[in-house]
């Protein structure tokens, strides 16, 4: 390629570069703050977790530097009652809250699609649980959860009779967590659902509708096969998103009652807190090792499904 | 119903055979939507509630059992001292600053990285925009320590333009990918033109792209602007002092981490109002452009 731009009119070393080469010019420089604050902030760093998770590492006792350990803090996992928990309660609430949001999501994504006058209201209002603050809807669940001065043991008391006491049990507790989580992102989900139902022809159900295909009909053989693609990017997003959940549990039962509610990111925190460096960063390496394996999953599935992303 | 109002014209409408019947087919399908919508708008809107009426309701009958729904005597007590506890109004521009400033640089260095990657072919590209968007699933807690390592040798813990670095960079896979889709929508002919024109590459971008790309990057920077604003965790790992700490962090600051009945709701639910106003300004404000940036990032 020796092409050279017609308005060239300036010298210099930009000027003698082809047009090409000075393309390669601009990416990079377009490209530069991007990729400085990802190594900063994303790249570097976890190239440093990696070489601490074979270390032991606590500044306050370790004065030379990490201390090559090889497995050693993995085999000390294997060891710790509150890992095994954090990890159990971390799937459980992973897979829990995304089932449940991509349930419930689309079942809104319906009600924001269906014409009805409130729609441009229904449309405004599914936005708010997504932008309020996690630590301001953690905390106001956390409160309305009381088992003393809550009004949702109180309501369930009053309008049907149940009576359940929430955050000083721990599978209750664990319930409690994953419903608020549901309830901050099912809103998400069902913005995202709603952009796909919005791209699924009317004539589909119009004909399914010629054929005798009822409401149910209709969603598990047209909606739910032609949003799968989405369903599975939006459910990989999630999951991934939620594995590394740290503030909703953090302010709102603090891990507790005991461990039961502590997942992995209040664990690595934990850890952190303690100045074990070491630990926790090879428990980070699990965390991430969790997240590889849930995105190699997903990108199995995509090809599955054909989907590009 | 006609033909049957012409059968029977003398009886009442409800009486009239078939009556049911095309009142469910006519109106079935639309209380059920309003009755879906009725349970959408409670259990959206409950906490909320309950968070403002705390949030007026005298300390000392908020400890009640059973709760209290409604205050008797409504009162801005709650928020008083809330600022007298917590300095709310530095805490306040702090947030201001983190959130505007951070949603700022994302929104450019996202979007000159975007161009970049949806335009022009070079070799690595590919490369390149795959760590990045890849890097959007690595847990922000999982690099905290070395993170914090960094930080502190460049002395840029307990600075404004510190947690602007990670706040922006955290949001940059996301940014980048929207921003992406949004320009490869845009039909480069417009661009081809302007270079037979004799526009250099400084004039496309200013003259050209930015005007096209725009509603996004601004829908971007309202959506960052409410990521940022929430945020806990950097702020609370990295900011210690007055001069840096954000709402959110006085949030935890407010909470005792000793009893349950210690924890101050009264003052809690004052700060948490102040902190969904600024957020539902917004989604009045510019509810379908969120709406579709969200859709268009989740989707690509």
């Amino acid at each position: 390629m020796t092409l050279r731009s017609p308005a060239n009119r300036r010298h210099g070393l930009f000027a003698q570069l082809t047009l090409q080469q000075r393309f390669y010019v601009v990416a990079i420089v377009l490209l530069l703050p991007a990729v400085m604050l990802r190594t900063f902030t994303a790249f570097y760093p976890f190239l440093q977790t990696a070489y601490l998770s074979f270390h032991r590492y606590n500044p306050a006792f370790d004065h030379n530097g990490p201390v090559f350990v090889g497995l050693g803090n993995f085999q000390r996992m294997g060891a710790d009652p509150v890992v095994q928990a954090s990890i159990s309660f971390t799937i459980l609430f992973v897979v829990g809250a995304t089932f449940a949001q991509l349930t419930l999501g689309l079942a809104v994504a319906h009600l924001l699609n269906a014409s009805f006058r409130l729609r441009f209201l229904s449309r405004a209002l599914v936005l708010i649980p997504w932008a309020v603050p996690m630590a301001v809807a953690a905390l106001g669940f956390r409160w309305m959860f009381d088992d003393q001065f809550g009004i949702i043991p109180d309501l369930l008391r009053t309008l049907a009779g149940i009576e359940m006491r929430w955050l000083i049990d721990p599978n209750n507790a664990k319930l409690a967590v994953i419903a608020v989580a549901i309830w901050k992102s099912t809103p998400f989900v069902a913005l995202v659902l709603l952009a796909g139902l919005q791209g699924i022809g009317r004539d589909l159900y119009e004909a399914a509708r010629v054929d005798g295909a009822n409401a149910w009909t209709s969603l598990f053989y047209i909606t739910i096969p032609m949003l799968l693609p989405i369903l599975i990017t939006t459910g990989m997003f999630m999951i991934v998103w939620q594995l590394a959940v740290f503030d909703l549990p953090f302010l709102m039962t603090g891990g507790g009652p005991g461990f039961s509610t502590t997942v992995i990111a209040q664990k690595i925190y934990l850890e952190s807190n303690s100045l074990n460096y070491g630990y926790a960063a090879s428990i980070s390496m699990v965390l991430v090792g969790i997240v590889a394996v849930v995105g190699v999953i997903g990108l199995t599935l995509f090809r599955r499904f054909d989907v590009s992303i | 119903m006609s033909q049957q109002a012409v059968l029977h014209p003398q009886a009442p409408i409800h009486e009239r055979p078939g009556y049911r019947a095309a009142l469910l087919a006519r109106y079935g399908e639309s209380v059920l939507i309003y009755a879906a919508f009725a349970i959408f708008v409670i259990v959206i809107g409950l906490p909320f509630y309950f968070i403002f009426s705390s949030s007026i309701t005298p300390s000392t009958e908020l400890f009640n059992v059973p709760p209290t729904y409604w205050p008797s005597v409504p009162t801005l007590d709650n928020y008083l001292r809330m600022s007298q506890s917590i300095p709310f109004l530095t805490y306040f521009r702090n947030s201001l600053i983190f959130g505007i400033g951070s949603s700022a640089v994302s929104v450019i260095a996202a979007g000159m990285a975007a161009y970049a990657l949806a335009r022009i072919r070079f070799p690595g590209s590919n490369a390149i925009y795959l760590a990045l968007i890849l890097s959007v699933a690595l847990p922000q807690i999982a690099v905290l320590v070395p993170m914090f390592q960094t930080f502190n040798t460049f002395r840029l813990v307990n600075t404004h333009h510190g947690l602007i670095i990670m706040m922006s960079s955290l949001m940059l896979p996301f940014t980048i990918i929207t921003l992406v889709s949004f320009i490869k929508q845009v039909p480069a002919e417009i661009e081809e033109a302007a270079y037979i024109d004799g526009a250099n590459t400084v004039q496309i971008i200013t003259r050209v792209v930015l005007p096209l790309i725009r509603p996004a990057l601004f829908t971007m920077f309202l959506i960052n602007f409410i990521i940022s604003w929430n945020e806990l965790l950097y702020p609370l790992v990295f900011a210690h002092t007055v001069d840096t700490k954000t709402l959110s962090v006085g949030l935890t600051e407010l909470t005792d981490p000793g009893s349950t009945y210690t924890k101050p709701w009264d003052m809690m639910s004052a700060l948490s109002v102040f902190m969904i106003i600024p957020v539902l300004l917004i989604i009045l404000f510019g509810q379908r452009m969120i709406i579709s940036g969200l859709a268009r990032g989740a989707l690509k």
